[in-house]
């Protein structure tokens, strides 16, 4: 475990039990997930059990226990691009990455997972790999898509 | 009182009741899932709805509303009938229908609320979720596929057992029970399972063993901690299957897990005698008549204070009782103590010097015709009692207490349900809880104010607690008439504040905040434990906290009390039956020349070879090698004892030393009583046969008949009898009932404590020797399918820190030696251990701790790896 990197995060908080969510996403953000046995410094620096932090920790959808890949899909599967289509380019991602919704390929390089309305509906199905937005992107569209992060 | 209706019956409530509540104190059945009633109103199923007038239109849970004047309330609209009817079905949508293999099955409340409603069919449709059974943990099953989400075991695991263990992961439909990381890292006291509604949280131990109308169930004490928790055996073709608490539900591990003991594959069957140092199986004829000719040989030849008896914490009051008359009637010697000498006793001598000793007027025979195990006296008109009995707190009162200080006590290992009261009394938002210990434990986390203070400086942090609160109430008046205060505060003239930091490592401000929290309580707690008690000057310590109590206390206050942890199940009963040097059943007096040797005088007159060290040794279980400090010097001592006769059911270390060894019974195989750390009277049922084995008071009585004493040991009941007759204090006592029963006059005089360090020595670590809170003595330690599968071994905890500076990570054998001897034990990384202090528990063969300390349970010791 890199403790400096986390001593670095803890040092920002006073310590105490409300700060359990911050804490959290800085460690999201800095390591892409939440690493057990950070977690376990935490539960001892804040005095939050375990239990606790799993509970927050799989509550919120912004905070993930496994390790996320270097590039993260996100699959609209709002109404609009329910409707059009989004479950195909979900089934079809997987398929091509041979990877559940949820999960991360074993090469590190992507994780996929489904999200709701993204708020760009004119443009559905609409995905998302890391900052950029995909729009209309049908399942045609899939393979040049990850080519372009490959 | 309130005035409402319920479907149309008028009932009179008492206030503050809930509807639920209500209706079935009344007879009237509101169907209900996640209500419990050792539990807060959880609120969370909704299937108790009720119409209430006047109210909101829409329907309330009637488990979360109190009554109020003039409400009317129904039950039963076809509404409710329909709202119920389809929370149901979203309930049983997901719900594994598996009750032909689900162990619930013929307890479950889901199977039984579905029939009540007559859901007969769920004709709704959702994603399946995935079943994620947990089959790793020890003792827990988990089917969160047959959870109904209650909520129930995620409260009596928060708020009650203080565990959080598990919690609700996920959210909305897809909230699942679970706790995080697999397996289950808890303190397994299985109380979750027991509270939960279904099956989905099962007792591996009792799985697939039968079901659940298949059992006989008995009412019996608990003999695993000085709790005096009463549970049911359920028991099956002669075998128990499991523990249950239908009350409160809550048991400790060691309760709800402990009983494979009674199966150990080592328990002794029959008695053995020593034949050329090797055991050989004898009967009971033989080994009787064997001891009994011995003793008589030795109490002709050499009188009879050449016979000791120690008696023992884990037998009944009948059993004791009968053993010191078998001692003061039969041979006619007072030479007799028990290993409570080492712990509790200190804390009743410390106790009783400020205090003062028990004194009881006022008390008749009762009139009542004879119940079992009812004590034949009553407190009479003006009954009236003094001395220390009279500031010892029961545990019902302990939420009442407005702050509790614990020092030297880490609450749930010692006695778990001083923990639960705790935790309750951590409910009124007005409780303040102050504790004091060398090392982080479980309470850390609720405490308004933790002091760290150095093992063994406990008295000095007590003076500077002393100091400060003098200084800072010059002209307080103790609540209860108290001489001596003057002589007293002088004794502290030397002590200044910034002395105490340096010495105890607290902080000044500390001490002073502690200081003004004591003085603004209006009924004070003192908790102390065995690791207090257990050190050389425990009985300064006690005598320490005593003054403490006098000085704050609030005597009389429900709640204001002292509660030293009596650690073992009969730890104070077996003083009370008199089993103790210098007193007689029920603290009788006894004149100062006719007292016997207290139990380490005695080890110290074999050492000295002196004329009145024993040539017999009669031990009625404990084993004195494992307790006891100074391993090596003991067992040396031990086996300079020309005739040792040990009553145990396994051959423990001392009962190796022995001449000859009686197997016993133990708890669920007699009848009997014990006296929790509170003074509860709890009461054994034989659920078990003895199969060859015998119960202690048997034994005892046996050998008194060959000896020609009449002991009238005829049965347990009439053995209570006769000592609850010799025991005013006991007037009015009866099963489950905790005494004195009667008003106390408390008053007390100050006495000076010595202001010093209780450990010398100048080794780099402080080791404290400790209680785990999956072991109960060494008794825990037999059963392999019992709770020795949750603590299978002794390992040093140690600061992370010091563990790296000495090369150790977690799981490496380290070395630990003191002046005494040296022994091995695998390292854990505790960040709850303080720099420079390590801590292993008493409870194992191996390693033997004790062989590490001298004369307290505090010793300095170099760790090296290896
Ligand atoms: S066994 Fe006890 S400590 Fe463990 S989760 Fe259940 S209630 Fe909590
Ligand atoms: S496991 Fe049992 S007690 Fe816990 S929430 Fe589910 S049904 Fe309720
Ligand atoms: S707390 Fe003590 S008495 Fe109660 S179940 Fe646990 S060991 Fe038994
Ligand atoms: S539904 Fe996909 S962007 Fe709105
Ligand atoms: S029983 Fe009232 S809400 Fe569950």
């Amino acid at each position: 475990m890199d403790l400096p990197r986390l001593e670095a995060i803890l040092s920002r908080y006073e310590g105490e039990s409300w700060d359990l969510i911050p804490v959290l996403q800085d460690i999201q953000d800095a390591y892409s997930y939440l690493p057990k046995d950070e977690l376990q410094v935490v539960s001892e620096r804040l005095n939050v059990p375990m239990t606790q932090i799993y509970s927050v920790a799989t509550f919120f959808k912004m905070f993930s226990l496994l390790p996320k890949g270097k590039h993260q899909i996100k699959v609209c599967l709002g109404t609009t691009c329910h409707l059009r289509g989004g479950g195909r380019v979900v089934e079809s991602l997987s398929h091509r990455l041979g990877v559940e919704v949820g999960y991360t390929t074993k090469d590190m390089q992507f994780s996929l997972e489904t999200v709701g309305c993204l708020g760009s509906c004119a443009q559905a199905p609409v995905m998302m790999v890391d900052d950029k937005y995909f729009g209309r992107s049908t399942v045609d569209k899939v393979p040049k898509i990850l080519k372009l992060y490959k | 009182m309130v005035n409402l209706t319920i479907d149309g019956r008028a009932i009179q409530a008492p206030k503050g009741k809930t509807i639920l509540e209500v209706a079935d104190a009344n007879g009237i059945f509101i169907p209900r899932l996640c209500y419990h009633p050792a539990l807060k109103p959880i609120g969370a199923c909704r299937i108790c709805v009720v119409e209430v007038k006047p109210g909101p239109p829409r329907p309330i849970p009637a488990c979360a509303t109190p009554v109020t004047e003039g409400m009317e309330v129904n039950t039963t609209s076809e509404r409710l009938q329909q709202i119920r009817d389809e929370l149901m079905k979203l309930v049983l949508i997901n719900h594994a229908m598996e009750c032909p293999i689900c162990d619930k099955g013929g307890e479950c409340e889901l199977q039984d609320l579905t029939h009540a409603l007559a859901v007969e069919k769920v004709d709704l449709e959702a994603v399946k979720l995935a079943p994620n059974p947990d089959y790793e943990s020890l003792f827990v099953e988990r089917h969160p596929d047959r959870c109904v989400t209650c909520g129930r075991c995620v409260h009596i695991c928060r708020d009650h057992v203080g565990a959080m263990g598990i919690n609700f992961m996920q959210r909305g439909y897809f909230t699942e029970l679970g706790s995080g990381a697999l397996p289950l890292d808890c303190e397994f006291c299985g109380s979750c399972i027991d509270i939960c509604p279904v099956g989905a949280l099962i007792n591996k131990l009792w799985k697939y063993r039968a079901r659940a109308w298949e059992v006989e169930k008995t009412e019996t004490a608990c003999p695993f901690c000085g709790g005096g928790c009463t549970y049911e055996l359920h028991t099956r073709d002669g075998r128990i299957l499991r523990v249950r608490n239908e009350e409160s539900i809550l048991l400790c591990s060691r309760g709800r897990f402990g009983f494979p003991v009674v199966e150990a594959p080592d328990r002794l069957k029959t008695p053995l005698i020593k034949e050329n140092s090797n055991f050989r199986e004898a009967t009971w004829d033989e080994a009787l008549d064997l001891v009994a000719a011995k003793f008589k040989e030795i109490a002709e030849s050499a009188g009879p204070n050449a016979i000791y008896g120690v008696g023992s914490a884990r037998a009944t009051n009948e059993a004791n009782y009968l053993f010191q008359k078998f001692f003061r009637q039969g041979l006619g010697s007072n030479q007799l103590d028990n290993p409570g000498r080492y712990t509790y006793i200190q804390a009743l001598r410390g106790l009783a010097a400020v205090f003062g000793a028990p004194q009881v007027s006022g008390v008749e025979a009762a009139t009542t015709p004879p119940q079992p195990y009812q004590s034949p006296l009553t407190p009479g008109e003006g009954a009236q009692g003094s001395g220390f009995p009279f500031v010892l707190g029961h545990f019902e009162d302990l939420p009442k207490a407005d702050l509790a200080l614990v020092l030297g006590a880490d609450v749930t290992p010692e006695m778990p349900p001083l923990g639960w009261k705790l935790l309750r009394a951590l409910d009124n938002e007005n409780f303040r809880l102050v504790l004091a210990n060398p090392r982080g434990t479980k309470f850390d986390r609720y405490a308004h104010l933790s002091l760290r203070y150095k093992p063994g400086t406990e008295r000095i942090l007590l003076a500077g607690l002393f100091k400060a609160f003098l200084a800072a109430n010059p002209d307080w008046t103790p609540a209860v008439s108290a001489k001596g205060l003057e002589d007293f505060k002088e004794s502290f003239k030397k002590v200044t504040l910034k002395d105490v930091a340096a010495k105890t490592g607290v902080d000044e401000t500390l001490i002073q905040e502690t200081a003004a929290l004591l003085a603004q309580a209006q009924a004070p707690a003192i908790i102390c434990g065995t690791e207090l008690l257990a050190q050389d000057k425990g009985e300064q310590n006690a005598l320490a906290l005593a003054d403490l109590f006098l000085l704050i206390g609030k005597p009389g206050t429900p709640g204001s009390a002292l509660y030293p942890v009596a650690e073992k199940n009969n730890t104070r009963g077996v003083c009370e039956a008199g089993v103790m040097a210098e007193h007689l059943p029920g603290y009788g007096h006894l004149e100062k020349a006719a007292r016997g040797l207290p139990l380490p005088e005695m080890l110290d007159k074999l050492e000295a070879k002196d004329e009145a060290a024993p040539q017999a040794l009669y031990l009625l279980g404990g084993d004195l090698l494992r307790m006891v400090p100074h391993r090596s010097r003991t067992e040396k001592l031990l086996k300079k004892v020309p005739f040792l006769v040990v009553q145990d059911a396994f051959l423990t270390d001392t009962a190796k030393l022995a001449q000859v060894v009686l197997p016993v019974a133990v708890h669920a195989e007699q009848e009997g009583t014990f006296i929790s750390s509170d003074g509860t009277l709890g009461v054994l049922a034989q659920a078990l046969s003895t199969n060859g084995v015998r119960p202690d008071w048997q034994i005892i009585g046996q050998l008194g008949e060959r000896l020609g004493y009449k002991l009238g040991a005829s049965h347990p009941k009439q053995i209570f009898r006769e000592l609850a007759k010799t025991s005013p204090l006991w007037a009015g006592l009866g099963p489950k009932g905790s005494y004195p029963l009667m008003p106390g006059e408390v008053t007390g005089t100050f006495v000076p404590f010595e202001v010093d360090l209780s450990l010398p020595g100048r080794r780099p670590y402080t080791l404290i020797v400790g209680k785990a809170l999956n072991h109960s003595g060494s008794f825990t330690t037999h059963g392999p399918e019992g709770t020795l599968k949750v603590t299978p071994r002794a390992e040093m905890l140690i600061n992370p820190d010091d563990a790296k500076n000495l090369g150790l990570t977690d799981g490496d054998p380290a070395k630990i030696t003191s002046s005494q001897g040296e022994i091995s034990a695998p390292v854990v990384l505790a960040p709850e251990m303080p720099p420079g202090v390590v801590f292993l528990p008493e409870h194992f063969a191996a390693p033997p701790v004790h062989l590490l300390t001298l004369n307290s349970n505090l010793v300095r010791v170099t760790i090296q790896k290896g």
